[in-house]
């Protein structure tokens, strides 16, 4: 197998576009990356598209191809690929392995949603799933976690809160991060309408558009594109167990896809510099970064209270401003995981850069099946 | 409770009295599962319907208190999961609409059938739910 580079990232700002369709999004996020990566359209062997809702929210599918010949883009293999809230990690993991398989030399990864149409219903991944014909929705799952956590470790709801005042923080240092564009506090945090007891509004990451790619390329040519490749160590997606009495407390999907990953790029938690993860709601992240070793299990509450995970600490944590701070465009959430792991690993970032970052991790977890994640992704970027 | 409602899903519940969840178990490896599968997932077996325990205790649970309107369910609501006594189940469950606020991990409940929100064919019907055992504290 051969080893794969990142050479190009591309972003449409995260936040509310009301008038600007999906396609025109990924259209520009998709040209951005081809033009940092310096390839021609013609250069790119086979492209993959992310998006979860186009189907449902603005009736559009095959959108991948519509998207690639909006920059000139065609004629190659182009896959749609939907995986919930990871669906831009798993295009990128497939984009991995075209690439490492020595099949194709250069991939391109689009992740698009379009979340702010006139009416955003509540989501669910089947009417006909018993636990959503019983009452669950994607935010009950999330909750039924924090309060078993707060139940078993004694994590409170002021830490809670503090996952979503440090990357409304980091969000401010962003300019791709358009949503909020103030910081908060952990009053006003706490005393946000109530969406599920121990979830607040500001606990939830917002609905936002955006879009976000990346070009691969096979690490034996990427020095003809770039002179600073961002090598991808590993590209790790699993699936949840789905069996008889699932565990709340614990993400046992992310403690097999990092362990998969740290072997796989022959690295250990205490060598990231950087992480982003999926912070749909504040309880996700404590979680994570227990679940992906940065501190024990049990202690993610104490770890984001003594701000380890801000911008300056032991681990950073969603520096970007996670889907906390930039909002959450389901398709394009995962892809700009890694667009700012690449931003962070080139020294680029600005007012947010983490200090000599030399490795980076990004997580990303979606949908629900029986008490488990359906998909988990775990993406491991190298200097 | 009237005559006439259904289920919200057909073979997942016998309305009773007394209500019982219609699980299932593989003859092969005998693990128990909630709703029955199309097959065991491990053996790949027919598996055979069995009525699952009625009372357990609280795994986890959560109150909604945004409409959710998908199928009209109360608001706020409450659901979570129940440990099925001596079935090794954790099942997804509504609790009690009108004790939402009184239940707590650890809790022992049990379970009731009434009518709770609209089907699938967007008609009232029929949903399992579980309410403390002692009753709670109204």
């Amino acid at each position: 197998m051969r080893d794969v580079d990142i050479i190009g990232i591309g972003m449409f700002p995260f936040g509310v576009h009301k008038t600007t369709p999906l396609v025109e999004m990924g259209v520009r996020a998709a040209i951005d990356a081809i033009k940092d990566a310096g390839v021609k359209p013609s250069q790119v062997n086979i492209g993959f598209f992310a998006n979860m809702q186009a189907a449902n929210l603005t009736k559009e599918f095959t959108t991948g191809q519509t998207v690639m010949w909006g920059a000139g883009i065609n004629k190659i293999p182009v896959f749609n690929i939907e995986n919930a809230c990871t669906s831009g990690a798993s295009a990128t993991t497939l984009a991995m392995m075209s690439i490492a398989s020595g099949q194709y030399d250069i991939a391109l990864v689009v992740g698009a949603e379009k979340l702010n149409v006139p009416f955003i219903p509540l989501l669910n991944p089947s009417l006909r799933d018993i636990n959503v014909l019983e009452g669950n929705v994607v935010i009950n799952g999330f909750a039924q976690r924090a309060v078993r956590h707060m139940h078993e470790y004694g994590t409170t709801k002021e830490q809670l809160a503090m996952v979503d005042v440090k990357n409304r923080k980091h969000a401010l240092l962003n300019p791709m991060a358009k949503f909020f564009n103030k910081p908060v506090t952990i009053e006003e945090v706490l005393n946000a309408p109530m969406m599920a007891d121990p979830l607040t509004k500001l606990m939830c990451c917002p609905n936002s558009d955006g879009a976000a790619a990346l070009v691969l390329c096979a690490a034996e040519i990427s020095r003809r594109f770039t002179s600073k490749p961002i090598h991808l160590k590993a590209s790790v997606l699993v699936s949840g167990i789905f069996d008889e009495v699932p565990d709340m407390q614990t993400f046992e999907e992310d403690q097999r896809a990092s362990r998969i990953a740290y072997e796989t790029a022959g690295l250990g938690p205490e060598d990231v510099s950087a992480v982003e993860c999926h912070d749909a709601f504040t309880i996700c992240e404590i979680m994570h970064t227990e679940n992906l070793g940065f501190c024990p299990i049990g202690e993610g509450g104490p770890f984001v209270e003594s701000g380890a995970t801000s911008l300056g600490g032991k681990i950073p944590v969603n520096v970007s401003g996670g889907l906390l701070g930039k909002g959450h465009p389901l398709g394009a959430t995962a892809v700009s995981q890694i667009v700012e792991g690449v931003i962070q690993l080139r020294g680029e970032a600005g007012a947010r850069q983490v200090e000599g970052a030399k490795v980076f991790l990004a997580e990303c977890m979606g949908a629900e099946l029986r008490g488990d994640a359906k998909t988990c992704t775990v993406n491991i970027l190298t200097v | 409770m009237a005559a006439d409602l259904k289920p919200m899903l057909d073979g997942i519940f016998e309305v009773g009295p007394p209500p019982r969840l219609l699980g299932a178990e593989c003859p092969i490896c005998k693990q128990k599962f909630f709703p029955k599968p199309i097959v065991c997932p491990h053996c790949l077996e027919d598996v055979k319907e069995i009525k699952l325990n009625t009372e357990g205790t609280v795994y986890s649970y959560s109150i909604l208190r945004i409409p959710n309107k998908l199928y009209q369910f109360p608001q706020p609501y409450a659901s979570g999961y129940v440990d099925l006594d001596n079935d090794n189940i954790r099942v997804y469950c509504l609790f009690d609409p009108e004790k939402a606020e009184e239940i707590r991990i650890g809790q022992r409940v049990t379970l009731r059938v009434g009518q709770i929100g609209i089907g699938l064919d967007g008609k009232e019907c029929l949903r399992y739910y579980f309410t403390p055992v002692d009753g709670g504290e109204k």
